[in-house]
């Protein structure tokens, strides 16, 4: 019954990451057709190449034919050398060598998986050293007479070169190309910021207010409903939103900040580094703290009101009850809304995104937005990898991290039966 | 600390409420504005002079947005029907059955919605690229029927464990199998866990942006969030057309949680808070 909720969790969420892992040490670029998929080794496609080699053989068998005796010789061996390799790899690439040229003589494209054949270092490098030693020989050639037929080999020629990729394997070069990265840096810093500062805000705010809501009131249904709308609204929306009210010229919380001297000019909020970060980290807190006080609220309403008697009539003040009784009961609820905040502060995206984009000048640019940049805007998929794999480490060692202070309590509530 | 509330007490809730929705309110009222009164000095007056319609309908004749809302309305739809079905299956069986690794699953289930995103956004569009299914309903609800998988199943354990446990073993006694068990006892009572957990789900996967700005680029296919971020024109914003979207994808949500906000709560505490 668990299978099928499984199977997807493993397919779509655990392999990812780990197929995330492996692009991180490739270097894997989805604009240039050699480095657009992963290769550990050499390979050869098998369709560049019989684009070409028949035709370089034919050109080569014209040139012999009427070339003088000492040019001849030359091209013989090259075309010997040609047809040497050719056999290898016809070794090598076994029935898909057969496969392919069939398809290719009907017009058609094989699938990349076909056509890819490993070769090994070996007849790689052998490849590359006949074309080159073929190239030079046409070029001294060429010197003498050119003829539309021995430009027309050397392109051929040139056109082999192609069909061999070169494997792009670079182990944890990413890793230390990252870190030796100012922006990541940068990113790594202004995320934490952002994550410590709002959750501080959210949780201090939160908490007062879940303590003044935590009684019998007329409209509390009500004031539910109010507290949870930001938290519904999707966040690209709400960014959207704020983006308009934080408008250096019609903004009107933009204009508000002015009046009360928050900010010199309405301007300043979406304009400098400063002003950026802290309009970012306000619509987190105004979008999350009520929805924290929800929390904190839930975790206030289980505590057993009789406590509060005893400690009264021990004598206890107001504020020794907080610290003696409220505290420490609320500890498990406070410690899972702060890890869930948390995490979900540093993996920050869409907020930023649509609010600053990151901007100006990359002041609120998070690990997440840098990583996506990376990803999709310059089509390095084996860096951006390394950075979305250093935001996982990240979030990984704060769950670490709150565990521990949570003990076991988070899971072996859900062992008991 | 069951005192009466003072009018003091009053005074700061609605100053609270009104801190909360003032965005909301402010946003509504210049979505009434015409562009006159959206820019220059008269910016900032609460209400308009000449209150008009006609930035919604810009919004929904100059813009796809009925599109947005439709795919937004496909996708999160179809994830809510797919994960509550899968989940509760997970979770009853969690929370029923007795088997090795009970407690690994569970934890399984925790960390994988803590996983950022933006780890495993790569991998899928290449699997998605590479399968045909970006730009396609289905790109988006495969994705996110797993990212809301795990608190589903979290919600629903908590809430299966609560059903008595005597319906079930008479049932078993009269010698109905699992599955009968399920659909005939454990089903109609669970209902109501179910329903929560649908709207949290429906919510997540309405607001999700980040796979929805990846997978499906073509206009044809953004939601709503995608949408509206990109509503912009080519050297300013035209807030009154903006506004007027906010308000038309603000308003279903908020009727939403004034109706279910007690069914929201619970479910989002039942997951996360310890009973």
């Amino acid at each position: 019954m668990i299978a099928p909720s499984l199977l997807l969790i493993l397919i779509i969420a655990i392999y990812p990451v780990f197929q995330s892992f492996y692009y991180s040490l490739f270097d894997l670029r989805l604009n240039e057709p050699t480095k657009s998929s992963t290769h550990l080794n050499y390979e050869l496609n098998l369709y560049v190449y019989l684009q070409y080699e028949p035709f370089l053989v034919d050109g080569l068998d014209k040139q012999i034919k009427t070339a003088s005796a000492p040019v001849k010789q030359k091209l013989q061996n090259v075309k010997e050398e040609l047809t040497e390799l050719d056999d290898q790899i016809k070794e090598d690439a076994g029935e898909a060598y057969q496969k392919v040229y069939k398809m290719f003589m009907n017009y058609e494209t094989p699938s990349d998986e076909l056509s890819l054949v490993e070769i090994s270092g070996e007849t790689a490098s052998e490849f590359q050293k006949t074309i080159a030693d073929l190239n030079e020989k046409l070029s001294t050639l060429e010197a003498k007479k050119t003829t539309d037929d021995l430009k027309q080999i050397a392109e051929l020629a040139s056109g082999l070169e192609g069909a061999i990729i070169e494997p792009n394997f670079i182990g944890l070069d990413h890793y230390w190309t990252t870190f030796s990265n100012d922006r990541t840096w940068h990113a790594l810093w202004h995320t934490f910021l952002f994550t410590i500062i709002s959750v501080a805000a959210e949780f201090l705010f939160g908490f007062a207010i879940a303590l003044v809501i935590n009684k019998a009131f007329f409209g509390r249904g009500l004031m539910r409903a109010t507290v949870l709308i930001p938290w519904a609204i999707p966040t690209a929306v709400s960014a959207m939103m704020w983006s308009y009210l934080y408008d250096g010229q019609n903004g009107i919380v933009a204009k508000f900040f002015e009046t009360i001297g928050i900010v010199p000019d309405m301007a300043t909020l979406m304009t400098t580094d400063v002003g950026a970060m802290f309009a970012v980290i306000l619509v987190d807190v105004w979008k999350t703290t009520p929805f924290m006080a929800l929390l904190l609220l839930a975790g206030l309403q289980v505590i057993p009101k009789n406590l509060y008697e005893a400690a009264a009539i021990d004598g206890a003040s107001k504020a020794k009850q907080f610290f003696q009784v409220t505290l420490p009961l609320m500890k498990s609820s406070i410690l899972v809304a702060l890890l869930f905040r948390t995490l979900e502060a540093f993996r920050v995206f869409d907020l930023v995104f649509v609010l600053t984009g990151g901007g100006p000048g990359n002041s609120t640019e998070m690990i997440s937005g840098y990583s996506y940049r990376v990803l999709f805007s310059q089509q390095n998929f084996g860096l951006g990898s390394a950075l979305a794999i250093i935001v996982f480490l990240c979030v990984a060692l704060i769950s670490i991290i709150y565990i521990k202070f949570l003990g076991s309590d988070l899971l072996s509530d859900s062992s008991k039966t | 600390m069951e005192k009466k509330a003072s009018p003091l007490f009053y005074a700061f809730l609605i100053l609270f409420a009104f801190v909360i929705m003032f965005p909301f309110l402010w946003v509504f009222l210049s979505s009434l504005k015409p562009p006159s009164e959206l820019f220059g000095v008269n910016a900032f007056d609460p209400f308009a002079d000449n209150p008009t319609l006609a930035n919604y309908k810009h919004v929904f004749l100059d813009h796809p947005f009925l599109d947005y809302l439709k795919n937004s309305f496909v996708v999160a739809g179809v994830t809510t029907a797919y994960t509550v079905f899968t989940a509760s299956f997970a979770a009853y069986a969690i929370a029923r059955l007795q088997f090795r690794g009970k407690a690994i699953i569970l934890g399984l289930a925790l960390s994988v919605s803590m996983f950022p995103q933006i780890a495993t956004v790569a991998p899928i569009f290449r699997i998605l690229l590479n399968v045909g299914l970006t730009n396609s309903y289905l790109g988006l609800i495969i994705p996110y029927t797993v990212i809301t998988l795990p608190l589903s199943i979290w919600i629903l354990v908590t809430f299966f464990r609560k059903i008595p446990y005597d319906l079930e073993e008479s049932a078993k006694i009269d010698g109905a199998s699992l599955m009968q068990t399920y659909w005939r006892i454990i089903f109609p009572l669970a209902v109501p866990g179910l329903f929560t957990t649908a709207i949290l789900v429906f919510i997540a996967a309405w607001n999700e942006f980040l796979y929805a700005y990846t997978i499906n680029t073509a206009p044809a296919y953004r939601t709503v969030p995608v949408g509206i971020s990109l509503f912009q024109g080519r050297f300013t914003i035209p807030w009154g057309g903006l506004s007027a979207a906010t308000v038309v994808v603000t308003v279903p949500l908020v009727i939403l949680v004034l109706i279910f906000q007690r069914r929201i709560v619970s479910g989002l505490t039942s997951g996360s808070v310890k009973e």
